[in-house]
């Protein structure tokens, strides 16, 4: 090591002091204290007191935390599909560039930037049985957030819409990297549209798809204001999704050692989602765009 | 692109085949109504709910809630900002929130990204791993522990229990702005290094310069994450004086249940200074996500 590269590796040390401050203090750090916290009994009142595994003892065997992953196990699975297709085919008819829809796009992004909270809100309001917009479009009295079969498709509804515009500004995004030459060559070889898309564009916007659905499945797991605000994890917990579950153990009964076993049952379940499609994509992606 | 075409020629495009150019009409009347359609569903939203908080109470539970409101009223934004309910601390509250978080998030991931892209010292992609697993984290786990710290520090219900725990930089940050530093061409910082230039002058002259449009979007997607947060203001800082705007909004949601129009009033104060921000920088967001540099 000459000096100029102790100097750059001394400076990259430096650097990295004030993140690691967030990165250790405020997001490493609170992984332990979870962990240890979920080995305990602590109401915020009296000090924490020791548990051992009675906390995850009682979960595991729980009815009202297995169906709250059950709950955003199916929201997930519900949102993350529909909305990346959706936002895949935003993205390929935004692409074509036909006159006019360039601003359009504008639009399709305009739920995200938006407060999920207040959406939640707005969304309860037009989702009410007797005032709300959509009854009134519809001519009908339906109970979207009160009845036990429709709240959790009306909330996951409600988040397809507000993530797809965001979501095709990635594909977009990845679909502008692809150079015209591959294109050119394609159809030279007498390709196909829908050949090109399978064959050219996805395998290219794998990269993409996979930080999309990894962020997606991320956010996913934690959706809890729309939710918040549309259901509060009701009808009959039917929409009572992991992080409405946990704030209501935490925050609202203050039994914060059971809420922090389920986050650390969430975090754990999380981590092996991603280390599995990791993988999965791994294997899958080996071409090399340089 | 055409569908069929035996005959790779230079000249094809005129000489395409009707069906071909059929083909691409039909495509094109199926873009429209696609991105038309898809467009008029997510606005239709944001009329309703700035249709409905121009009512009064009277005028929206008489008539349709699909109705013009006529005549238009800024009554419950008044009564919003009157004596019933002060909206103006929410809004002085958020503002300060944001920019603290916003001025701390860019400093120290800009910071971070530029050691992790462009200098060399061992453990540098072993920390970076550690920095990017964090990105795994999601933040209703690590509620509970920042809110039992943030408490035993006296934070609860202060600006600092607001702001302290997300202020020194954001993975999600680091990463996005390291992978557009790593593709900023190295024979340009190595110009600059051979002429003298330091570590930090050379980010602050050559990297963030160069890297303007991927700034301006994290600037961008730093303010709207921050404005929109809840969960944390919900927990940390629960009493009317500390309330953000979204804080605000569910309180208010509970405390008047049904009462649409002041309700509504209140969602469009909470999201327009979003939308309108948006609207003015549209063109970073939407074009600068996809430049990840010169390959």
């Amino acid at each position: 090591m000459n000096g100029r590269q102790r100097i750059e590796a001394r400076a990259g040390y430096l650097l990295l002091i004030p993140s690691f401050i967030g990165v250790g203090v405020f997001l490493l750090l609170p992984v332990v204290i979870v962990v240890v916290l979920s080995l305990t009994r602590y109401n915020l009142i009296s000090p924490p007191e020791w548990f051992g595994l009675q906390n995850y003892a009682y979960i595991l065997g729980w009815d009202r935390f297995r169906n709250s992953l059950l709950v955003t196990a199916a929201f997930t699975a519900i949102t993350i599909p529909v909305s990346i297709a959706i936002g895949l085919l935003l993205a390929v008819a935004i692409n074509r560039r036909l006159p006019g829809t360039s601003w359009l796009r504008v639009l399709y992004v305009l739920p995200w930037v938006c407060a999920p909270l207040a959406l939640g809100v707005v969304w309860r309001w037009i989702l009410d049985p007797t005032n709300g917009a959509l009854n009134a479009l519809l001519g009908r009295r339906i109970e979207w957030l009160a009845d036990v079969d429709l709240a959790l498709p009306a909330v996951a509804f409600v988040q397809i819409w507000s993530t797809v515009g965001y979501i095709s500004l990635f594909f977009l995004a990845g679909l502008q990297q692809i150079p015209v030459s591959v294109y050119e060559a394609a159809e030279l070889d007498g390709a196909g549209a829908a050949r090109t898309l399978w064959s050219i564009t996805l395998p290219l916007l794998r990269p993409t798809m996979f930080f999309v659905t990894v962020t997606s499945i991320i956010s996913s797991f934690q959706v809890f204001d729309s939710i918040y605000a549309m259901t509060g994890g009701g009808p009959r917990f039917s929409t009572d999704v992991i992080a409405s579950r946990i704030y209501d153990e935490a925050f609202v009964a203050l039994r914060l050692g059971r809420a922090a076993a389920m986050a650390v049952v969430l975090f754990v379940v999380l981590v092996a989602i991603t280390l599995v499609q990791q993988r999965y994509f791994r294997r899958r992606i080996t071409y090399d765009m340089s | 692109m055409s569908t069929t075409n035996p005959v790779p020629t230079t000249s094809r495009r005129s000489s395409a085949p009707r069906s071909a150019r059929a083909a691409r009409l039909v495509a094109n009347v199926l873009t429209y109504g696609f991105l038309l359609a898809g467009a008029v569903l997510m606005v239709a939203p944001f009329v309703f709910s700035v249709m409905t908080s121009l009512k009064t109470s009277r005028q929206f539970n008489t008539s349709s809630p699909l109705a013009t409101p006529e005549p238009a009223t800024v009554e419950n934004y008044v009564s919003l900002f009157g004596e019933r309910y002060d909206f103006v601390v929410p809004i002085a509250v958020t503002a300060q929130v944001v920019l603290v978080l916003v001025l701390g998030q860019m400093l120290t991931s800009i910071l971070a990204a530029y050691a992790f892209a462009q200098l060399d010292f061992p453990g540098r992609d072993a920390i970076f791993w550690v920095y990017v697993s964090t990105l795994m984290i999601p933040a209703v786990v690590t509620i509970i522990p920042l809110y039992s710290m943030m408490t035993e520090l006296g934070l609860k219900n202060s600006f600092a229990g607001l702001v302290v725990p997300f202020m020194f930089g954001s993975p999600y940050a680091i990463f996005l702005l390291r992978e557009n530093f790593r593709s900023t061409p190295s024979d340009v910082l190595d110009a600059a290094r051979i002429d003298g230039a330091g570590v930090l002058r050379r980010l602050w002259q050559i990297m963030v310069p160069m890297n303007k449009p991927i700034l301006a979007t994290l600037l961008l997607i730093t303010v709207v994450s921050q404005w929109n947060n809840f969960m944390w203001p919900l927990v940390i800082a629960p009493r009317p004086e500390w309330h953000v705007i979204t804080v605000a909004t569910a309180a208010l949601q509970t405390q008047y249940n049904g009462n649409w129009t002041l309700v509504m009033a209140a969602t469009t104060i909470a999201l327009a200074p979003l939308v309108i921000l948006f609207l003015v920088f549209q063109k970073q967001i939407t074009s600068s996500l996809g430049v990840t540099g010169v390959r």
